[in-house]
């Protein structure tokens, strides 16, 4: 089955939509007319305003820029920024506030609330208190401390980085790898060292900010391609290179083109092969951002490489980062010995920033050496990466069954549910909240107008009672706002996913815990260079042949 | 945003079912005067046309910049949001559609007020000045005597 059978973006009803707008114009109609009875005095006006003394200058802000945040963000913003006291792994217990004053100020009652937490990346579940990667973020500071206080090639490189550095390479596949302290800053501040003035850059419509302020620091020409869209890509590659630079006509130096392994406001996931086969063909390079792939999508939680079954090696830049699947902070470039040499070198964030500091990298390089099978509990790794991908895919089954209209790829551990209308977006925000579900709500401008959603981020940590009782809490719900929109049947896949399923996953990956192969840190089975347009079948089953070979080996070990 | 164009108010008017939209407000206006007993039949169009224009021109023509942030570091501050729309590209579908929706109205109320001539007179200058001028691409980002320029 093709990528494209396995994703859908259902596209928003036609009179759904027209409702969305009227429901911002109104929204707008009576911000205007609040604003006006707090400017002419008829309500009490809360908003910082400029003292008497500066009123005939120039104006610091233009007042109309914070009409939204001021008549619509405000109003219901306790959907956001909400206090927790716990670690947030697959709960969370959140410090309740209430807002007499319609989200002016807040008060807060003293209560805690416990609540599934679907807003935090945590998808191999490594945001714990307890485990081989905390003990070794407490060994680790108690031997360097809790900073570094320099640059890299300065005084902060410690041999923790080195290491990390080295399981970064190996479980990437790439001949080397470097670090940086900030995954944004690993995007925005390394584009500039490897492109410049001369270059082109084809960047994916839906592409993160820190790409898009990357591409546009390295002063390059960027061109955006539809999302997705791999017969756009061509055709602007092919523009490029006929055409060359805007007036003078020469050829570009080079052409990078940028893409995110998994989408995380869609849920989509990239055409790789096809990129890979088009990068090829017209001698381009390929900068591939897995920040919400690596560790969460493959068989091995390789990242998007991985599930298509690529050669790490044909990707030229492989970024990612260690704050989604590995429970810490920072990003990583990886690439051949060339590549990463030039970025020690040349990079504004590697040589001005402050490196990663010594407890966050151990804790990365600890959730590494799980994920390969040398640290924890024997086949824990592989445990986590069955366990996500199972919840992954039931909890985007049951949703599908529910009738609402889910966006993204089906191993995509991001589940983004539509919502559309202006009022319902805090609405769900905060009914969720009372039923005991944390998640995240976005709407416009960080989304197009019509398309504001529920964002569900899965995690290994979520057990299938949770993933369960979130499913009933989100029936409820949208059957109490008149969510479930979907016109279309529940897709073809989402056929066999139950429960019994999904215990009959998690009971193979019981049955392995003797580690081997790939989790025992071995080499990876690739597939042959070429890599094919389909991905790898699914989910194994008892009939799969590495898993035949697998128990086999089991049994003959035993 | 999690789009690469950093202000959304260059392509949400792309999106589907705006201009259905548009019109049904142009509908509900119409029918909003027409339900006031005591006015004629073609005073009712000559002030929804009026009304249409006035309320088209300080949307499209006077307010500038964006309601929020964009992340374009204030390049659109200074920019009407007609300006704005389609990232300054001339001639594109919503911008046609925006200028022939006007002219439409205008139509049917000459039609509907029986040709009477001050009731041309003043729909014809409301429609010249607040809906087409503006909108011609020789004055894209001119200010005349600098009114609202900051």
């Amino acid at each position: 089955m093709s990528v494209e059978h396995e994703e859908q973006f259902e596209p928003t009803p036609y009179v759904v939509a027209i409702i969305t707008y009227i429901g911002y114009v109104m929204l707008a109609v009576f911000g205007h007319m609040r604003d006006f009875l707090r400017n002419h005095g008829f309500e009490k006006n809360l908003i910082a305003t400029e003292p008497a003394r500066t009123k005939d200058f120039v104006p610091l802000y233009q007042n109309f820029e914070s009409f939204y945040t001021r008549n619509l963000y405000r109003r219901i913003r306790d959907c956001w920024n909400r206090p927790i006291r716990t670690c947030p792994g697959a709960e969370f217990e959140l410090i309740d506030r209430k807002s007499p004053d319609h989200g002016w100020s807040f008060e807060y009652p003293g209560t805690h609330t416990r609540a599934i937490n679907f807003g935090s990346y945590n998808y191999l579940g490594f945001a714990e208190t307890d485990g081989p990667c905390a003990d070794a973020a407490a060994a680790a500071t108690e031997t360097f401390g809790c900073g570094v206080g320099s640059p890299r090639a300065e005084a902060g490189n410690l041999d923790l980085h080195t290491r990390l550095e080295a399981t970064v390479a190996e479980f990437v596949g790439a001949e080397d790898a470097i670090i940086f302290p900030m995954g944004f800053a690993t995007n925005a501040l390394n584009m500039p060292a490897l492109i410049g003035k001369g270059c082109c850059v084809l960047s994916d419509e839906l592409n993160h900010s820190s790409l898009v302020l990357g591409a546009r620091l390295t002063g390059a020409k960027i061109k955006v391609f539809r999302h997705n869209d791999i017969a756009d890509v061509e055709a602007k590659l092919r523009d490029a290179i006929v055409y060359g630079q805007d007036r003078t006509r020469r050829p570009f130096k080079k052409i990078l083109i940028v893409v995110e392994g998994v989408y995380s406001m869609e849920g989509s996931v990239t055409r790789l092969p096809e990129l890979i086969a088009l990068k090829k063909k017209y001698k381009a390079y390929l900068y591939l951002d897995e920040a919400h792939s690596i560790g969460a999508m493959g068989p091995h939680g390789r990242g998007v490489v991985d599930y298509f079954g690529c050669d790490p090696r044909d990707v030229d830049v492989l970024m990612g980062t260690f704050t989604k699947s590995f429970g810490g902070a920072g990003g990583y470039i990886a690439g051949s010995q060339h590549l990463v040499a030039l970025l020690r070198q040349r990079s504004h964030s590697g040589l001005y920033g402050a490196s990663l500091p010594a407890p966050v990298a151990a804790q990365v390089v600890t959730a590494f050496q799980m994920l390969m099978g040398r640290a924890g509990p024997p086949g824990e790794g592989a445990r986590r990466l069955k366990q996500l991908e199972v919840n992954t895919q039931y909890f985007r089954a049951s949703l599908h069954r529910l009738g609402v209209i889910v966006y993204g790829h089906r191993t995509s551990p991001v589940v983004p549910v539509m919502i559309f209308m202006p009022g319902k977006i805090a609405a769900f925000g905060r009914e969720t909240l009372k039923r005991g579900l944390g998640t995240v709500v976005v709407g416009y401008p960080a989304t197009p107008i019509i398309e504001s959603r529920a964002r569900f981020c899965l995690s290994a940590a979520h057990s299938l009672d949770i993933i369960d009782r979130s499913v009933q809490i989100i029936d409820e719900v949208t059957s109490l706002l008149l969510m479930k929109y979907s016109r279309r049947p529940p897709p073809a896949w989402t056929a066999g996913i139950t429960r019994e399923w999904a215990e009959a996953q998690l009971k193979l990956v019981d049955q392995q815990r003797r580690p081997h192969g790939a989790a025992n840190g071995g080499p990876v089975p690739r597939r042959p260079v070429e890599c094919r347009g389909d991905p790898p079948d699914k989910v194994a089953d008892e009939n799969d042949a590495a898993v035949k070979d697998n128990l086999a080996a089991v049994a003959a070990a035993s | 945003t999690a789009h690469s164009d950093p202000n959304p108010n260059h392509v949400y008017f792309n999106s589907r079912g705006i201009w259905a939209t548009y019109v049904i407000f142009i509908f509900i206006t119409h029918f909003i005067v027409l339900s006031i007993p005591f006015i004629s039949m073609a005073l009712a169009w000559t002030l929804t046309c009026q009304i249409h224009n006035v309320i088209t021109y300080f949307w499209l023509h006077w307010e500038k910049g964006a309601p929020f942030e964009p992340l374009d570091q204030g390049e659109s501050r200074t920019l009407t949001h007609w300006e704005q729309l389609d990232d300054g590209v001339q001639f594109t579908a919503n911008k046609k559609f925006l200028l022939v929706v006007p002219i439409v109205i205008f139509l049917l109320t000459t039609f509907y007020t029986r040709y009477d001539q001050i009731h041309f007179l003043v729909n014809a200058l409301s429609l010249v000045l607040l809906a087409i001028v503006p909108k011609l691409p020789q004055l894209y980002r001119v200010r005349i005597f600098g009114i609202n320029k900051w």
